[in-house]
């Protein structure tokens, strides 16, 4: 277990040292968020009523484009197949690099929102399920990625392409995630069937995605 | 190895797979012809109009094989899929590239039968219901596959890797079937693939069978074919390969 | 542990994982996602005025009234309860008493349902109307929309 949390740590201090990957997601977040105000006129009611689902698509879009980094700079180095041939299956190099993904880009995703949430004028009562439901469907986000990162691993227009792979995948966390933060603002329909499907997606992707993202650097690798 | 093992490997031989697809090809076009004659009449001068629906309930004659044939297509692109990772085989390969395109279509005609049926039956075109929506994903599934294919140039890397993500999105095909019993959607549930026996009039579910054998009929013609040209198209390019390469040594 | 072990383990894992996943989503089947509110849960789930909604049921035999222009008022009902709408616009050709409606709109604090749409939700049943109405003769008639 000792080389998986190193191989974490390792990911963490380089996102940390590059630094210019997080911050140009969140710059791209918040670009995405306060340019759509500016395109549906400043109508705050019509904002409130779609702040929910404004955060959510911008946050898939932003994770989207951070994602293709979290084998691509490791494959390029050749630091991928020494990592392959060392004690670590391939499915828990894959849930190492993908939880770093998470921690490294998701979580500061996910605490932008309520800053920007602001600018939506989400109704105050909805930011706490806000932060809920995107820290759970985060990392649903990021694995998904780590396994659109891994198909498209090295081709030429990937990013473009993992976009259209990807962004499909990522429905049911978008619809479920919505769902449950309108659940509390609008109604009528309850919160908690939203919120445990959404639980349930997250724990699936966890499950099945390692196996899918290493089988497909097996192919890389080759 | 035993009996079973030697047919299957026959089968899989490209060069055996060309010359009996060869042989049924002209059979299966016959067939289908006939069978869409036959279901065309039905449909038009036979089938009775809906007690509720009137005229527009003909829709349904091309809306249901359309869908059907979507969800089988993916299915079949699965099954491939299976094939490939698992015997990496280059047939399972061919098949699954080739679905790909003729599944979108017709996920593409389900999707649009289903709107101008839906326009003067519910009054809208469109919905974001649990149906709908996962039909709309099924097809960026297709062509997310599609492009998958067209960006890596090996085709065996190619195929392998369309396979995992063909795979991951099966998931959406029971979803997709399931949709109208888990949710309350405004699509009707399923009428003919029921536990009771069908929700449709004889008179109805014939033309309805008919062309749903028709357009079945049509897959497998279409795909047919596509699996020979892509074949052969791969044998041209190993050719030019080795033409290539023969000159390079000179 | 040896490779094959710590793969064995690794798929226990997962499968465990794929095990909770499974439960959640039954649990959440049990107080099921809904496109749409029957009258009833209207009243159970107490969805007040002004709340943005889709309510389903179907139109009540002998409540649909036409007043000027496309405006049009009618009562849709789950055979429990049943509530009032009026909308203004063009109503779909499945449009009838007795018929599965679907509407999208607000509760008025009169708690009249005002809906700016309107659509029809037709059954899995398609039978040509002489075996229809023969089914309703012989009494055997399953109703139009279980819902």
């Amino acid at each position: 277990m000792s080389a998986f949390w190193a191989l974490v740590r390792r990911d963490l201090r380089l996102a940390w040292r590059e630094g210019g990957a997080i911050s140009t997601t969140l710059g791209f977040y918040l670009v995405v968020v306060a340019i759509l105000p500016l395109g549906l006129g400043p109508d705050l009611n019509l904002l409130a009523r779609i702040a929910p689902g404004v955060l959510w698509v911008a946050l898939l879009l932003s994770a989207l484009l951070s994602v293709d980094r979290i084998f691509h700079n490791d494959h390029e180095d050749g630091a991928l197949e020494l990592l392959a041939l060392g004690p670590l299956p391939l499915e828990l190099i894959v849930v190492a690099k993908a939880l770093a993904h998470w921690i490294s880009t998701g979580i500061p995703l996910v605490l932008a929102a309520p800053v920007l949430a602001l600018l939506l004028n989400l109704p105050a009562e909805a930011f706490g399920v806000l932060l809920l439901t995107m820290a759970t469907g985060t990392p649903a986000t990021s694995f998904l990625g780590a396994l659109g990162a891994a198909l498209t691993l090295g081709l030429r227009r990937g990013g473009l392409l993992l976009s259209l792979l990807i962004l499909p995948l990522f429905v049911p966390v978008l619809i479920f995630g919505v769902s449950a933060i309108n659940a509390v603002i609008i109604g009528p329909s309850p919160f908690l069937p939203s919120y445990l499907i959404l639980a349930a997606l997250t724990l699936a992707t966890l499950a099945l995605t390692p196996f899918a993202a290493a089988a497909a650097l097996r192919l890389n690798l080759q | 190895m035993t009996q079973t093992e030697g047919l299957f490997n026959r089968l899989a031989n490209p060069t055996r797979f060309m010359s009996i697809a060869a042989a049924i090809l002209p059979w299966l076009t016959g067939v289908t012809v006939i069978l869409f004659a036959v279901g065309l009449y039905l449909t038009f001068f036979v089938a009775p109009p809906d007690y509720q629906q009137g005229e527009t309930v003909k829709i349904m004659f091309i809306h249901v094989p359309a869908a059907w044939l979507a969800m089988m297509g993916y299915s079949l692109i699965a099954v491939s899929s299976i094939g490939s990772l698992i015997w990496r085989h280059p047939l399972a390969d061919v098949s699954a590239k080739t679905a790909a395109p003729i599944g979108a279509v017709f996920t593409f005609l389900a999707l649009v039968t289903g709107s101008l049926w839906g326009k003067p039956m519910w009054g809208t075109y469109w919905v974001w219901d649990a149906r709908l929506t996962s039909v709309l994903v099924l097809l960026f599934l297709y062509l997310g596959l599609i492009a998958l294919w067209q960006s890596i140039e090996e085709p065996s890397r190619a195929g392998r890797a369309a396979a995992i993500l063909a795979l991951v999105g099966f998931v959406n095909v029971p979803i997709i079937k399931f949709s109208v019993d888990w949710w309350n959607t405004l699509h009707q549930p399923a009428s003919v693939a029921r536990l009771d026996g069908p929700a449709i009039h004889s008179s109805i579910l014939t033309p309805l069978l008919v062309m749903a054998a028709a357009f079945t009929c049509l897959f497998f013609v279409l795909h047919l074919k596509a699996m020979t040209t892509e074949i052969l198209r791969r044998r041209v390019e190993a050719l030019r390969m080795t033409q290539v390469a023969r000159a390079a040594a000179e | 542990m040896t490779r094959k072990q710590r793969r064995g383990v690794l798929i226990g894992v997962c499968l465990a994982v794929l095990g909770v996943a499974v439960g959640l989503v039954l649990l959440a089947l049990d107080d099921s996602i809904v496109f749409f509110y029957s009258p009833s849960d209207v009243a159970e789930k107490q969805i007040g005025p002004g709340q943005r909604f889709r309510l389903g049921g179907l139109v009540e035999e002998g409540t649909v009234k036409r007043g000027q222009g496309t405006f049009v008022e009618f009562a849709i009902t789950d055979t429990a309860k049943s509530i009032s709408v009026t909308y203004t616009g063009l109503l779909p050709d499945l449009f009838r008493e007795g018929q599965g409606v679907i509407t999208e709109g607000k509760l008025g604090s009169n708690g009249v349902f005002v809906a700016d749409n309107v659509l029809a939700k037709h059954d899995e049943n398609y039978m040509p109307p002489e075996v229809a109405e023969s089914l309703k003769k012989q009494g055997v008639w399953r109703g139009n929309d279980k819902k």
